[in-house]
């Protein structure tokens, strides 16, 4: 079929024109303007007239090409690790239904969007020199010396994204493949194909949408990763793009440095984005169909697994289920272990919790509450907003022509491939310019987390909208239903899936948030992360593990709802 | 399906509605007989010495104080750069003494002299026009696990030792305060020569963190014996974790300096109030905030709990002047990437 050709009979409706307005303004006011005004001063030279000097003397320094080329080969190679590893993962969860199904699939949403400062203390606690897994082998075998170095050293970064970004990549693919319909394998494999040639043939290029969805999230979130690549990397043989911005912007406080450094990062990954966001273009055929029905079918036309598969598969969950779990377990077991006395070993106490829950102290609520109900709170508003902006974002890329498609979209990704430091001073150019009211920062805030979260929402939705059938839309015209009514009967329900995914990203991600709700703020609104933050600030690891526990414990929560409204079946 | 939606967002509107008005509740911004102070956000924060002081200040003076949390330390000056054209402080406080020349380019801030300048040790009075004014000290440290070495490092010199061989944390001062006082340190002792102290050093370095919350996370989990902090850090873990198990180290050649100012914005509205601010910052609450931030006090007068008895005392107080500081942080900076990247 031809590139935007089904779509042609409503491309012209003011419907997807309209409802793409407010997305764009939140957009625009909280994204782009700041961003421009930051930015602009990489082309201002100390005498306020117009120059590409600072750009061109980044391009040309050695040392610079340097850590750029360094940047692009660990996102690379990071994200190459994560989607292989990721793609069994998601062929055991969109194709078999086990019993704990759904708590994997929770658990597995949740190192993504989990504090560095967290992964770090979790990574350390789990694989350090004196981490558990060191310790039980020390006892297994009765050693003197760790016998495990893993951490400090490259291969300690690409697992650290690995971690963060296979369940990710995971989840995303096996959410696209589980609506992937059957027949097409059922026909191979009556025509005599096996099991491999059906996959090679039919699956994987019926996949390439959502794999290169996946891959261009986790590029992007390894190219600006940098907290995680100087401490587990073991210093500044791997440095990044963002702690050269980072230099310039917080150290020696040159902002026009930092905004020249940030262009040259932007436009590259930008380049990267847009490879990818091109291919995929070409590569969805729109011959998919996704029908709710299709996943009980695919369950049928499954062959049963033999015994070396079955093998496989319990030896991959288990060792897939040690490296993601092991970390977060970690933060969770540490966060009930405290020294009884001045002497003794770490032993089971409440001691953290109590710290943080207790109602010792003379005010009601403590902040952990208080920051678990503004997060909350906050969380909601924006995940609504995000899911609202972004179905919408998806209708009005996929009824655009390619060319303004490609731009869209790369709009739209961009909070991802902007430094968040830059970012970070963005925000304190809208906190400078709000005046008072603290309910206006509240809006700001979650405008923030809005366009924070809307990268991560569209690429859960845009691939299984580009996947929903023309046919559908046209048919549902035809029989005299608007281009709205189309939007809301017919592409809404079928975008369930998706969209219950991106919600709970949205979700999470805000949960999450730290930086820009430090700046934002204004210390009126305290959440989780500003809390874990600030008892970090203050030397308590424990608490803030313990706070991070039940971090941990939201998200899977969150998780868990989101799967169980995926099942459910339609009223 | 549908009606469930609607709830749905009914009730998220319901849970959401009392917070977003709470927030609204919040006094305004301008108010007769009030300032605005900005801190950083550790200052701020409960466990921060922020609530107690302003507590304290208000009760004594009657003057209202908006304490507004900025972020980083680091992002203080930008934020009042950012206002020039409609400033709302009063008071920034807790800026630190590399960003000295930075502050006095500025232009924004009123010099003052407080009547307790006589308390404060004369090695804090960094700035001749007295626009940087002194609050609070910390003295850059080496800290070793006691469970695990038994004679700690005394010198630099000492740290080379292949004894030491993967057991150090530091901090990569292109993202680290922390790391960049450890940078100026080795310049302090070595002068010129201090690139060969760090490629020396670096066979004994575990890992260099980007900031210090990860890097002395990683030592309290036992990663290295030997991180670098301030002298007071143990003072933490005395006071609340009753442990002696973390112990400062002063060194030989003296150790460096680290020194958070407050300052008056000529812009300030409330100038009286200001300064009674200052004033009660640098006598009446000069205990607290040495508590609260673990660090030591700038008025040499206070009292201070028995648990600062115990820490290592500095030999020598090392700091560099801002002028060479300004002059050459970058290349320092260039030449340490440089370095300590191969």
């Amino acid at each position: 079929m031809k590139q935007g050709a089904p779509r042609s009979v409503y491309q012209h409706s003011s419907f997807y024109s309209l409802i793409g307005l407010p997305g764009l303004l939140i957009l625009i006011v909280l994204f782009i303007i700041p961003l421009a005004i930051l930015l602009f001063n990489a082309f201002v030279d100390d005498a306020g007239t117009v120059t590409f000097q600072r750009i061109t003397s980044i391009v040309t320094n050695p040392y610079i090409i340097r850590i750029l080329a360094f940047t692009l080969f660990q996102a690379f190679l990071s994200t190459f690790v994560s989607v292989l590893v990721a793609l069994p993962g998601a062929y055991l969860t969109s194709n078999f239904e086990f019993k704990g199904k759904r708590l994997i699939k929770s658990l597995c949403m949740v190192p993504f969007v989990l504090p560095s400062i967290l992964v770090v203390l979790g990574f350390v606690i789990f694989y350090g020199n004196s981490g558990m897994v060191n310790r039980m082998l020390i006892q297994l075998f009765d050693l003197n010396e760790p016998p495990l170095h893993i951490l400090y050293s490259f291969k300690a970064i690409i697992m650290a994204h690995a971690f963060y970004n296979i369940p990710i990549a995971m989840g995303l693919i096996s959410s696209y493949w589980e609506r992937l319909p059957v027949s097409a394998n059922q026909a191979a494999s009556t025509l005599g194909a096996r099991g491999f040639t059906t996959f090679r043939t039919i699956t994987l290029p019926r996949l390439t949408p959502a794999i290169i969805s996946a891959s261009t999230l986790v590029f992007l979130f390894c190219y600006s990763s940098f907290a995680i690549i100087l401490v587990l990397g073991g210093g500044p043989q791997f440095t990044t793009m963002e702690v050269e911005i980072y230099r310039e912007a917080r150290i020696m406080l040159d902002t026009n440095a930092a905004a020249a450094l940030s262009v040259v990062s932007i436009v590259i990954a930008l380049c990267f984005v847009a490879v990818y966001s091109y291919m995929q273009n070409i590569m969805s055929n729109q011959e998919e169909f996704t029908s709710p029905l299709s996943t009980r079918k695919r369950m049928m036309g499954l062959r049963k697994p033999t015994f070396a598969a079955v093998f496989l598969i319990i030896v991959y969950s288990m060792l897939l289920a040690i490296f993601v779990l092991g970390p977060m377990i970690a933060i969770v077991v540490r966060s009930f272990q405290a020294p009884l006395t001045r002497t003794s070993q770490m032993e089971f106490s409440l001691k953290w919790y109590r710290q943080l829950f207790g109602f010792s102290q003379s005010f009601l609520f403590t902040s952990a509450i208080t920051a678990i109900l503004y997060s909350t709170a906050i969380a909601f508003v924006t995940a609504l907003v995000s899911l609202i902006t972004s179905t919408i974002t998806s209708a009005i890329l996929c009824s655009l022509k390619q060319r303004g498609r490609l731009l869209t979209e790369l709009l739209a990704m961009m909070p991802m491939a902007v430094s968040s430091v830059i970012i970070g001073l963005g925000y304190h150019i809208i906190s400078s310019r709000l005046y008072g009211s603290t309910s206006w920062k509240m809006i700001a805030l979650v405008m923030a987390h809005v366009v924070i979260a809307s990268p991560l929402v569209l690429r859960t939705i845009l691939p299984t909208y580009r996947s929903i059938l023309p046919t559908y839309m046209q048919a549902s015209m035809t029989l005299g239903a608007t281009v709205s009514k189309t939007f809301r009967k017919i592409e809404i329900p079928l975008l369930r899936s998706a969209m219950v995914t991106g919600a709970s990203f949205a979700f999470a991600i805000s949960m999450g948030e730290l930086n820009a709700t430090l700046v934002l703020s204004d210390s009126h609104v305290i959440t989780i992360p500003i809390v874990m933050y600030r008892l970090i600030g203050s030397y308590n690891y424990n608490a803030a593990c313990a706070l991070g526990s039940v971090l941990i414990l939201f998200y899977i929560i969150i998780f868990f709802i989101a799967e169980s409204i995926k099942r459910k079946k339609y009223a | 399906m549908k009606h469930r939606f609607l709830s749905l967002v009914v009730v998220i509107l319901l849970i959401s509605s009392p917070i977003f008005t709470a927030a609204q509740k919040e006094q305004p911004y301008q108010q007769d007989n009030a300032i605005t102070v900005y801190a950083y956000d550790s200052f701020v924060s409960e466990w921060g010495p922020g609530p107690a002081v302003i507590a304290g200040f208000e009760q004594s003076t009657g003057i209202k104080v908006h304490l507004v949390s900025v972020g980083n330390a680091s992002e203080l000056l930008r934020r009042a750069q950012l206002e020039r054209n409609n400033p709302r402080a009063d008071i920034i406080l807790g800026i630190p003494n590399g960003s000295l020349g930075q502050m006095r380019d500025s232009g924004l801030f009123e010099a003052y002299v407080p009547r307790a300048m006589n308390e404060i040790f004369p090695f804090l009075h960094i700035d001749p026009d007295n626009v940087f004014i002194p609050f609070n000290y910390g003295v850059f440290s080496f800290i070793y696990d006691s469970d695990h070495i038994d004679t700690p490092p005394v010198s630099m010199q000492d740290l080379l030792d292949p004894t030491w061989k993967k057991s150090i944390i530091l901090m990569d001062p292109r993202t680290s305060s922390v790391g960049m006082g450890l940078l100026e340190w080795s310049y302090a002792v070595y002068g010129e020569n201090y690139i060969s102290w760090w490629t020396a050093l670096k066979p004994n370095i575990l890992t260099i963190a980007d900031s210090w919350s990860s890097g002395y996370g990683l030592f309290t989990q036992g990663e290295a014996p030997i991180v670098i902090s301030y002298t007071t850090s143990p003072v933490y873990h005395i006071m609340a974790e009753d442990t002696d198990r973390y112990v400062s180290t002063a060194f030989e050649e003296g150790n460096a300096l680290v020194i958070e100012g407050v300052g008056m914005l000529t812009s300030s509205k409330n100038k009286d109030g200001a300064k009674a601010f200052i004033e009660y910052l640098l006598t009446d609450a000069q205990s607290t905030i040495a508590v609260a931030n673990v660090m030591y006090p700038a008025n040499m007068t206070t009292e201070l709990p028995p648990a600062f008895d115990v820490i290592a005392q500095p030999k020598k107080l090392l700091s560099i002047d801002f002028e060479i500081l300004v002059k050459n942080q970058d290349r320092w900076l260039t030449e340490w990437v440089e370095a300590m990247s191969r």
